[in-house]
């Protein structure tokens, strides 16, 4: 089992990433440059969700890691 | 009228003048005009000095200008209507490297000889005539030279390298002072740029220039030079923290037991490489 505290480290990582990739999809001036950061904003929102999922199976079978 | 403010008026009267006319000219550089072009200036600016300093009488000077003001203006104004008048008035450019072969005929004719030649390629860089595929002299006299595709710098295009594309940054920032049309051209206004300066702590007077790059990141120079420069590092930062979120998956994915997981976590590292490919060439330069 993975130490929880190394996924909810990637976790926050990856959800700040989101938001700047957010921005980022908005300022940008040229359509290859938007699409390619509201592609990977959604790619990044998918893998963020499966991750939390991930996280809360792991804290309910062991809750010593929650918190 | 006393002498003194007689001149002083028409310097200044006559400033005006040649201003508007050298407007109404238009965008050529002296430096780089046709010898056509050049002499008019210079008549312009002889008859403009000779008639401020009362060496010719004032209506006299005024009509002079008028006409060689006009007849350029219309000659230029025939010449953008219609080839011929162009061709006529200007000449024509005159090939004298095609294929990578001197065409001695036409430099003859240019009435340029191989030492001038050789001399204007080294004004371009070119010091190898083998480099050279085509070369073409201008009616302004200038020398163009198209290298041969082996010697041109490579570009992007030739590595066969993705690279974004990336529109002209904006000066939003000038002297302290905020420039309204260019933060609008780019979808953002005032409240957005305060914003951005409060999180470097930067005052707006601080700042001498200020700019918005492709991806919508400030740049600025201050004033005061002993101050370092605030360093914009967002797009490197997030390329870093995608980075970084990708190994640890990979890491992740050998160490968790569950097969489901495993299957999970190498799915998401591959997505995100395939993620961080693409938005390389965005995010780095």
């Amino acid at each position: 089992m993975t130490t929880a505290s190394k996924l909810k480290q990637t976790l926050a990582g990856l959800k700040s990433s989101q938001a700047t990739l957010k921005d980022y999809a908005e300022k940008a001036r040229h359509d290859e440059a938007k699409a390619a950061f509201q592609e990977a904003h959604e790619v990044v929102g998918s893998i963020v969700q499966g991750m939390e999922e991930r996280v809360s199976r792991i804290e309910f079978e062991e809750p010593q890691f929650k918190g | 009228m006393p002498g003194w403010l007689d001149v002083l008026l028409r310097s200044i009267g006559l400033f005006i003048v040649v201003f508007v006319l050298t407007r109404a000219l238009g965008k050529k550089h002296p430096a780089k005009v046709t010898p056509f072009r050049f002499i008019i200036y210079t008549v312009l600016a002889v008859i403009t000095a000779l008639t401020v300093l009362n060496v010719v009488n004032l209506g006299f000077g005024l009509i002079a200008l008028t006409v060689w003001f006009l007849l350029p203006f219309t000659a230029e104004h025939l010449a953008t209507r219609s080839k011929w008048a162009h061709d006529l008035i200007y000449g024509r450019e005159t090939v004298v490297i095609q294929h990578g072969k001197v065409l001695e005929e036409n430099l003859r004719q240019a009435r340029v000889n191989g030492e001038e030649l050789l001399s204007e390629l080294r004004n371009k860089n070119v010091f190898n005539l083998a480099d050279v595929e085509f070369a073409v002299l201008e009616t302004t006299g200038d020398l163009n030279v198209l290298l041969k595709s082996e010697k041109t710098p490579v570009t992007p295009y030739d590595l066969g390298r993705q690279v974004a594309p990336r529109p002209e940054p904006q000066t939003v920032i000038l002297d302290g002072n905020i420039l309204n049309e260019q933060l609008a051209a780019l979808g953002l206004n005032r409240h957005w740029l305060k914003e951005q300066l409060e999180g470097t702590g930067v005052l707006l007077d601080n700042v001498f220039i200020g700019q918005v790059d492709a991806v919508g990141e400030l740049y600025l120079d201050l004033f005061d030079d002993a101050l370092p420069n605030p360093k914009p590092q967002v797009k490197e930062m997030l390329y870093a923290t995608l980075e970084k979120a990708q190994a640890a998956l990979t890491t992740f994915s050998l160490e968790t037991e569950d097969e489901a997981a495993k299957n999970m976590y190498s799915e998401y590292a591959g997505k995100l490489q395939e993620q961080l490919d693409i938005l390389k060439p965005h995010l780095l330069h």
